[in-house]
């Protein structure tokens, strides 16, 4: 071991539980450490439709969930403000939708205390053009829209500037155990090769669709099964609110706003390999044949790309017979020591993005017992720093939309990046798609480690528009490149990384102008700037 | 309020290629418009039935209609910057100044009639001070003249007799400037046993598209159709002289008004020279043109290139034996129709102008020719030479024809 650190707890995975368990743990002053094989969210949690479930969708099918995510919603709502759009959801019944079904949702909605408003339908097709024109009742449901990439930003911060720390990139090599106790891990640093051990009290397996492997690293039998969703991004916002459909829940029936575009899904087909991001024109066409129903004219919307994500379902029949501490059907926490003699190791699994907050109560409860620490949980009064200022960049000569970006967005580094607008090049709009200056750029770039595109889109929007990144790629790399921030082998390497992780999403939907796009964009790389299979070319 | 049913979807094609911003007049001349492509599609994406972003720099955008010749996809720029142009004028309200000079027609109505006393006063230069300071109308900015006679005075016609039926739209400019302009059209159609019928018409409505003012720009529209389609579904076909009339009858309204009849419409629009240039291609155009040893400059307007008809004021006059005319190739004008009687506008609208003034020079021709009473009102400004319409020379031709018989 090159180096060894000392924690109390080692949550591995850092999605959106991951981070709720650290800054939980932080604030009830326990020390922690999360370890991450990519960037924060390398999984599922920035792999779904960003959807701040109001209970709605699960109103029939699974009451307690629904309850949860009634109750989580207005917690969230209210303590990471910066990451959530209030926007409202709409429930839409069409004629070929069971009114039986209508019918027991409303009772049921009624009895959960969901609140659900009737509102007619010309008031529903006036304030959603595209919605279809034979929609029979529409409902209005208190759901939202999450940023997830923002979220999970703006969660870990908080949990470091409380003393936790995040290890991304590094990926665990082994749990180490000793007599039916686990104490530490062994990591790997995946940039630099570096072996490292935490000796930990305790070892947290939030590694979602990962986590049958850690299991495994244990010794500990888990079966959790990886249920890949695909969701696609039309190329504009065309919905104010979310739009659900009022049947059971199926395939390709929400559709939600998310910044300057539109996410829609999704699909369920069960996958062995927790890396498995595999995209089919198949499933894509069959989820727009479903989507069509709600939104008649997607098939003339501009799709930008795919993606998939797993949901890791837990199935309490594996392991020894026991059932492990089931928090809800959603949900699953487990104490491998009281289910399979095993202690010192937790897992949490199962959920929802939008209970992830309550995911994470439960499991540090059950942390603070076993170390007999005496805390309680904060997270459902305490705030995560809000991205709205309101009326600044005033002063910042910049196009409006850009201004009006910012004002959204940059939260606690506003006056950082306001102060380096004053300086012309900093103010030089590098995407224009989702309008982001130099200035931001650079304010998300971390302070040390490697330059990656990826880590800069996730945490500005850098090339998630209509054109993913076909000119604000390269743009930054050059701009990274000239300002010292990379090295030239850097900026090539990472932009030729940044274009193949783009086009993977782009192929599948690559018909009409996407398709246009795609090719302008393979002929920007490998004809004007002379890119090949591999990096040999400068930026 | 802007009404939210006109979903002009065409901004989600764009590729961010910069074709239009490459070929954008104003963009290569100052920094201080935005672009057609962020203030047209880009802009249109991040407000679609989202939150109203005003942006002032939309103001420098002259409604030129390059954007969409370059755009390889086919997106309607101009449309877009039209509607960023609503937005800021919906935001931020609108100047006395822009309001008259949008209004051509009640302008040319009220100024034709004390015409000789209009123009003189606009030569004046106390009261050109006067308005470059209460109006923000550059003092040095030549206006065109008015006429007393103007054409509704001189031709009143509601029907066509012909076999081949014309209904005339005249435009503003031709109306109240430059009756002789539409007097050599009448001319012209005579000399092809064509009667000319004039239907109720209003101004076409560009000059309050480029003002911001869409509500009034639709309403125009919406009476044209009208009044033009009464005619069309007679068997007239409509013909103008000026070239943003008839690019706002086939293209404008297809946007702003959107509906079935707007689409009617536009089928049956012709440029006065692509008209003529149809009855040559059909056997029907009288070609007893006489010679004239003329050299000519040509100034192509960017309404007329915006029409993607080739270049039927050129195909025209070559026709004529011995005439020499040569394209300027020269971009725009930078008059821009109401653009270039901004003070905020006129260094620009001067910078674009020099590319096209040392064209003229260089050329060194008898005198110009353009269709657009804008690009003539720059030209009269820039350049010493003499500016007519097409439509003058080949009405001459024809005379000169028929007195040598």
């Amino acid at each position: 071991m090159e180096e060894v650190l000392e924690t109390q707890v080692v949550v591995i995975g850092g999605g959106i539980t991951g981070a709720g368990i650290l800054r939980d743990l932080a604030l009830r002053g326990i020390k922690a450490i999360l370890v991450e094989q990519g960037d924060l969210g390398h999984g599922t949690s920035t792999r779904n439709h960003g959807l701040l479930h109001s209970g709605g969708r699960y109103a029939v099918r699974d009451p307690e969930a629904a309850v949860e995510s009634y109750h989580e919603n207005l917690i969230l709502k209210k303590t990471i403000p910066g990451s959530i759009e209030k926007t409202g959801g709409l429930f839409v019944k069409l004629p070929e939708d069971d009114d039986d079904y209508a019918q027991k949702w409303l009772r049921s909605c009624k009895k959960l205390g969901i609140p659900v408003e009737e509102i007619p339908v010309e008031q529903a097709l006036r304030e959603e053009p595209y919605l279809n024109k034979k929609a029979q009742a529409v409902f209005c449901v208190p759901d939202g829209a999450v940023d997830d990439f923002t979220l999970l930003v703006d969660v870990c911060a908080d949990a470091v500037r409380r003393g936790a720390k995040t290890l991304t990139y590094h990926k665990v090599t082994d749990i180490v155990t000793e007599q039916e106790r686990v104490v530490g891990v062994c990591i790997r640093d995946v940039l630099t090769g570096m072996e490292k051990e935490i000796r930990a009290d305790i070892v947290v397996n939030a590694a979602g669709p990962w986590g049958m492997e850690i299991a495994g690293m244990a010794g500990v039998p888990l079966k959790i099964i990886n249920n890949k969703g695909m969701l696609v991004v039309f190329s504009h916002r065309f919905n104010k609110r979310v739009i659900n459909r009022l049947r059971m829940p199926g395939d390709g029936d929400i559709f939600v706003p998310a910044h300057d575009v539109t996410i829609f899904g999704t699909t369920g087909v069960n996958t062995e390999n927790p890396n498995d991001f595999s995209l089919s024109r198949p499933e894509l066409e069959h989820m727009l044949a479903d989507g069509k129903a709600l939104i008649p004219s997607i098939d003339d919307m501009r799709l930008i790309r795919a993606y998939s994500g797993s949901r890791p379902l837990y199935q309490t029949s594996a392991g020894r017979g026991s059932s492990g501490r089931d928090v809800t059907r959603g949900m699953a926490l487990l104490d491998h020591h009281e289910r399979d003699g095993m202690d010192g190791f937790i897992t949490i699994t199962g959920g929802k993005l939008t209970t992830f907050r309550l995911m994470a109560e439960k499991t540090v409860d059950l942390v603070c017992e076993k170390l007999g620490v005496q805390a309680n949980c904060t997270t459902n009064v305490e705030t995560v720093s809000g991205r709205r200022t309101g009326d600044s960049f005033n002063k910042a000569d910049i196009a409006p939309a850009a201004r009006h970006k910012l004002r959204n967005w940059a939260g606690v580094q506003a006056p950082k990046i306001e102060s380096a607008l004053k300086e012309e090049e900093s103010s030089h709009i590098v995407c224009e798609c989702e309008q982001v200056t130099w200035a931001e750029i650079e304010a998300a770039m971390p302070e040390k480690g490697s330059f990656r595109l990826g880590g800069i889109r996730r945490r500005t929007r850098l090339g998630m528009g209509p054109c993913q990144g076909t000119f604000c790629n390269f743009r930054a790399a050059a701009l990274a490149a000239e300002k010292g921030r990379a090295t030239i082998e850097e900026a090539d390497g990472a932009l030729l990384h940044a274009v193949s992780e783009r086009k993977k999403g782009m192929g599948v939907v690559a018909t009409g102008e996407t398709a246009r796009q795609l090719l302008l964009m393979e002929t920007i790389y490998r004809v004007s700037l002379g890119f090949g299979e591999e990096a040999h070319q400068n930026v | 309020m802007l009404d939210p049913n006109i979903l002009e979807t065409t901004y989600e094609k764009c590729l961010k290629c910069n074709a239009c911003v490459a070929s954008c007049p104003v963009s290569g001349v100052t920094l201080d418009f935005g672009g057609p492509k962020h203030l047209g599609p880009e802009l249109k994406r991040l407000v679609d039935n989202q939150q109203i972003i005003d942006d002032k720099r939309i103001e420098f955008c002259t409604l030129c209609g390059n954007c969409d010749m370059s755009c390889p996809e086919n997106v309607h720029v101009s449309t877009l910057t039209a509607y960023a142009k609503a937005i800021h004028t919906e935001k931020s309200g609108f100047s006395f100044r822009d309001f008259v000079l949008s209004n051509a027609e009640l302008v040319g109505k009220m100024a034709s009639a004390f015409a000789p006393v209009t123009n003189m006063a606009m030569k004046m230069k106390p009261i050109r001070k006067m308005m470059e300071k209460m109006m923000g109308i550059p003092e040095d900015r030549q206006f065109p003249n008015y006429q007393f006679k103007n054409f509704n005075r001189v031709y009143k016609n509601k029907t066509s007799g012909s076999k081949r039926k014309v209904a005339y739209f005249v435009g503003c400019y031709a109306t109240y400037n430059a009756p002789e302009v539409a007097g050599s059209f009448v001319k012209v159609m005579e000399y092809n046993g064509i009667e000319v019928a004039i239907p109720r018409q209003k101004c076409c409505g560009i000059p309050m598209l480029a003002n911001g003012r869409m509500n009034r720009a639709q309403k125009n529209a919406s009476d044209n159709i009208e009044s033009l389609l009464a005619y069309t579904r007679r068997g007239y076909d409509v013909v103008a002289t000026c070239t943003s009339c008839s690019l706002a009858l086939k293209k404008e309204y297809l946007s702003i008004n959107g509906t079935d009849e707007a689409r009617e419409l536009a089928a049956h629009v012709y440029d006065a020279d692509e008209y003529l240039r149809m009855l040559k291609e059909e056997g029907e155009l009288n070609v007893n043109l006489a010679p004239m040893k003329d050299r000519a400059g040509y100034h192509a307007p960017c309404h007329m290139r915006a029409q993607g008809m080739g270049n039927p004021a050129m195909d025209m006059l070559e026709l004529i034996p011995e005439y020499d005319v040569q394209d300027l190739g020269a971009g725009c004008c930078g008059q821009c129709g109401t653009f270039g009687f901004k003070k905020e506008k006129y260094d620009v609208s001067m910078k674009l102008g020099r590319t096209m003034a040392e064209s003229v020079k260089d050329l060194g021709a008898d005198y110009t020719v353009t269709e657009c009473g804008m690009c003539k009102n720059q030209l009269d400004q820039l350049t010493d030479k003499a500016v007519k319409h097409p439509i003058q020379i080949l009405a001459e031709s024809y005379e000169r024809a028929k007195r040598a018989i």
